[in-house]
């Protein structure tokens, strides 16, 4: 690889006087080590800007640091086509990350409109690259960018989104999840950051670090998965057998997030997550009209202070305050709300019912 | 039920388009669009061609190491002609396709045990086979000795099946170099092209177990229904050391077994299920959906015969032809060791005319 590099003199002019400073130590040492032999050109090599790839791809700026990669952008030499490039280390100690296996062993199967795509894996000595589809916002930081726009207009609103956008956003995470899920495959790990957004208002999942694939008989996972704020009231309750409702749960957080601006339940630990959920949605036990009891065996059910609370809330009636949503003109909205954040994951909507909920009427008959 | 959609389809051209939302997607449409099914799924002759192409390299790469070799001593009078014929003859051998395969399955077979020593899961067990088997074929054995990737699969099927173990641990299971096991991973994960996920055979032999229960409701036995599932997933183990694999979907090859384990009561089953008449009603008496449905139960039928015929069909080599491949293995890496074991046993047979043509030193390597 090292060789090509310094087929490219322009970067290494570029390289050895501007990037030669220890601002990517990584980088550099292992451009030392695999090239000790050359002078100038090999901390050239230490430059990002030159690296490519298997002859296919040119790495070009760095745009994050992961859990257990570093996303560059790249550009596919031949097309032109800007992609995302995610850098794998390999441990020396386990070899490839059992992470990257699970991703990539699930994106090979997934493809599909909302969903991102990988292109191609390419590994040299020291790493592994996963190549994706290039988007160019997350969830997140596109809310952030809406909010900034709106503040230049001097408009005092938190960054919510359009009821229009929160609809179609909604429609896609919903009908990426679903292929998921009729691939046997939970996501478990669904939050703004991991919704990318492209120039096209597209909505792709990415991310699948964390997923895993399911079936008969229902396995056990660790509670640890999904960051809090979008971790489902099951799962926090201590339940390890949990289903499609746990992404189903996060997805309605995700929707109520558009809407607002602001994440749903922002607890600050476990139980003060816990504790939020109840105070908008309610508690089990008012919940539970028909009595299935489905939280008693669970390990945090807290008998004492939670059986004897009447809140009287009315939880559609809540989210619309929290939300500060009229019920009557954004009643669909609210309705698909309420049913997607069930606290019993038995009745929470499956993505296939909620992308046949009538909010997405309008949707649906367009697509049709 | 879904496990058994499978056998309606035959073409590859179901496409992306059918998954939209409003539209279930069974277990044969994900089946059809996964990568086993696209990059690793293939026809008999292309895989024959496949390993042929390899077996011709591997020849080619033998006949290139015998040149050198002999150049190498052309001058010094190291070897007499006759020694030199019988290398010769020895290399032209080169590994054949079938030697290939042969040697392979032997190799798969010791993956299989071990993980069994390791009590791993079906799923680990069974994804560890098919790995080391799709490997090999692209790449020979005289590049990577089999016994060199037994362990790299394991580990990293552990991985990919999300059965956790930390490298140290694997390897002081196996007693193993952790090195030694993570050297090869690299090369393992692109012979697999990434792909890395399987469709197994255990989901659609649950999936039948239970459907046979209600199909049959009443007229099975559920504990011999349970012996038959315990026979049937020992046998579907044992056919990941064939090729069936690369030849049906997985639901063809579940059935196959089953029909293996008790014919009568899986036939029964398939009747009720597909056509709720007497197969040997003559056509004319049928209508037309029962026509359709005799039809497609007619190719299914077709096919688990064929696959019968595929799951009995043993891979193994008998010891001596596997002493002799893997010999020759040895023989490519050094071609020196042929000529002393050549020089031996013209001693030996000279000294008493009923040695043995194999070394027991040898033989107890492969064991």
């Amino acid at each position: 690889m090292s060789s090509k590099d310094n087929f490219m003199p322009g970067d290494r002019q570029g390289g050895s006087t501007i990037n030669n400073t220890p601002q990517q130590p990584r980088n550099a040492s292992i451009s030392s080590s695999s090239s000790s032999s050359n002078n100038t050109a090999s901390v050239g090599n230490s430059n990002t800007n030159g690296i490519e790839l298997d002859g296919k791809y040119k790495q070009l700026e760095k745009l994050g640091k992961g859990t257990y990669a570093t996303v560059y952008t790249g550009i596919n030499k031949k097309t032109g086509q800007l992609v995302a490039l995610k850098e794998i280390k390999l441990d020396p100690e386990e070899g490839t990350p059992s992470t990257a296996i699970r991703e990539i062993s699930l994106m090979k199967e997934l493809k599909h409109e909302n969903i991102v795509r990988l292109y191609d894996v390419i590994h040299t000595e020291e790493k592994l690259t996963l190549v994706f589809e290039k988007m160019d916002n997350d969830l997140r930081k596109y809310m952030d960018l809406v909010y900034k726009e709106r503040c230049k207009l001097q408009q005092q609103s938190p960054s919510s989104l359009d009821a229009s956008l929160v609809k179609f956003f909604a429609f896609q995470l919903l009908n990426g999840t679903n292929y998921c899920h009729e691939n046997k495959i939970l996501h478990r790990d669904l939050k703004p950051q991991n919704l990318l957004i492209n120039k096209n208002l597209q909505l792709k999942i990415g991310d699948f670090g964390l997923a895993r694939a399911f079936g008969l008989p229902v396995s056990s996972f660790s509670s640890d998965v999904v960051t809090l704020w979008y971790r489902s009231i099951d799962v926090l309750l201590g339940s390890k057998s949990y289903f499609t409702s746990i992404d189903t749960w996060s997805i309605g957080c995700i929707i109520a997030e558009m809407i607002s601006g602001v994440p749903l339940f922002k607890g600050a630990n476990e139980d003060d997550q816990i504790l939020k959920i109840f105070q908008v949605i309610g508690y089990p036990r008012e919940r539970d009209l028909l009595n299935s009891g489905w939280y008693v065996n669970l390990p945090k059910y807290d008998a004492k202070s939670w059986d004897f609370v009447k809140s009287g809330l009315d939880t559609i009636h809540s989210l619309a305050n929290i939300l500060k949503l009229n019920l009557e003109t954004h009643y669909l909205t609210l309705d698909l709300l309420v049913k997607l954040l069930q606290l019993d994951p038995m009745k929470r909507l499956s993505t296939l019912e909620a992308l046949e909920h009538p909010y997405f009427n309008d949707l649906r008959r367009s697509q049709v | 039920m879904s496990t058994t959609s499978s056998l309606k389809k035959t073409d590859k051209s179901t496409t992306n388009n059918a998954l939209y939302s409003n539209q279930r997607v069974t277990d044969d449409d994900i089946f059809r669009n996964s990568s086993q099914f696209s990059k690793w799924s293939f026809t008999k002759q292309q895989l024959k061609d496949i390993r042929q192409n390899l077996a011709d390299e591997t020849l080619l790469r033998f006949q290139e190491k015998l040149k050198s070799y002999l150049a190498e001593h052309e001058s010094d009078n190291f070897l007499t002609d006759e020694e030199k014929e019988a290398i010769s003859s020895e290399f032209e051998l080169g590994i054949s396709s079938e030697e290939q395969l042969q040697i392979v399955s032997l190799y798969a077979q010791k993956v299989q045990i071990f993980c069994t020593k390791l009590k791993l899961p079906s799923e680990v067990i069974a994804t560890s086979i098919i790995f080391f088997k799709k490997f090999y074929i692209t790449n020979s054995v005289i590049n990577l000795h089999p016994k060199n990737l037994i362990f790299t699969c394991i580990f990293l099927a552990c991985k990919s099946e999300n059965h956790f173990i930390s490298a140290e641990t694997f390897a002081s299971k196996v007693k193993q170099d952790k090195q030694s096991i993570l050297e090869n991973e690299f090369k393992l994960l692109e012979s697999l092209k990434f792909s890395l996920m399987n469709h197994h055979l255990f989901k659609p032999l649950h999936g039948f177990y239970l459907d046979i229960q209600s199909v049959l409701y009443g007229k099975v036995d559920k504990n011999y229904l349970g012996t038959v599932y315990e026979k049937s997933k020992k046998m579907l183990l044992n056919s990941y050391l064939t090729d069936v694999f690369y030849h049906y979907s997985p639901p063809h090859i579940t059935l196959t077994a089953l029909i293996l384990e008790d014919e009568q009561l899986i036939l029964k089953y398939l009747e009720l299920k597909f056509l709720g008449f007497d197969p040997l009603t003559p056509e004319e008496k049928l209508n037309e959906s029962q026509l359709i449905s005799k039809k497609m139960y007619d190719t299914l039928m077709k096919t688990i015969e064929n696959c019968k015929q595929d799951l009995k069909t043993s891979l193994l080599p008998d010891r001596e032809t596997a002493w002799k491949i893997d010999a020759r293995i040895h023989y490519f890496l050094d071609p020196m060791s042929f000529i002393k074991r050549f020089r031996a046993q013209k001693e030996s047979n000279s000294n008493s005319n009923d040695a043995s043509d194999e070394p027991d030193k040898k033989k107890q390597k492969i064991e």
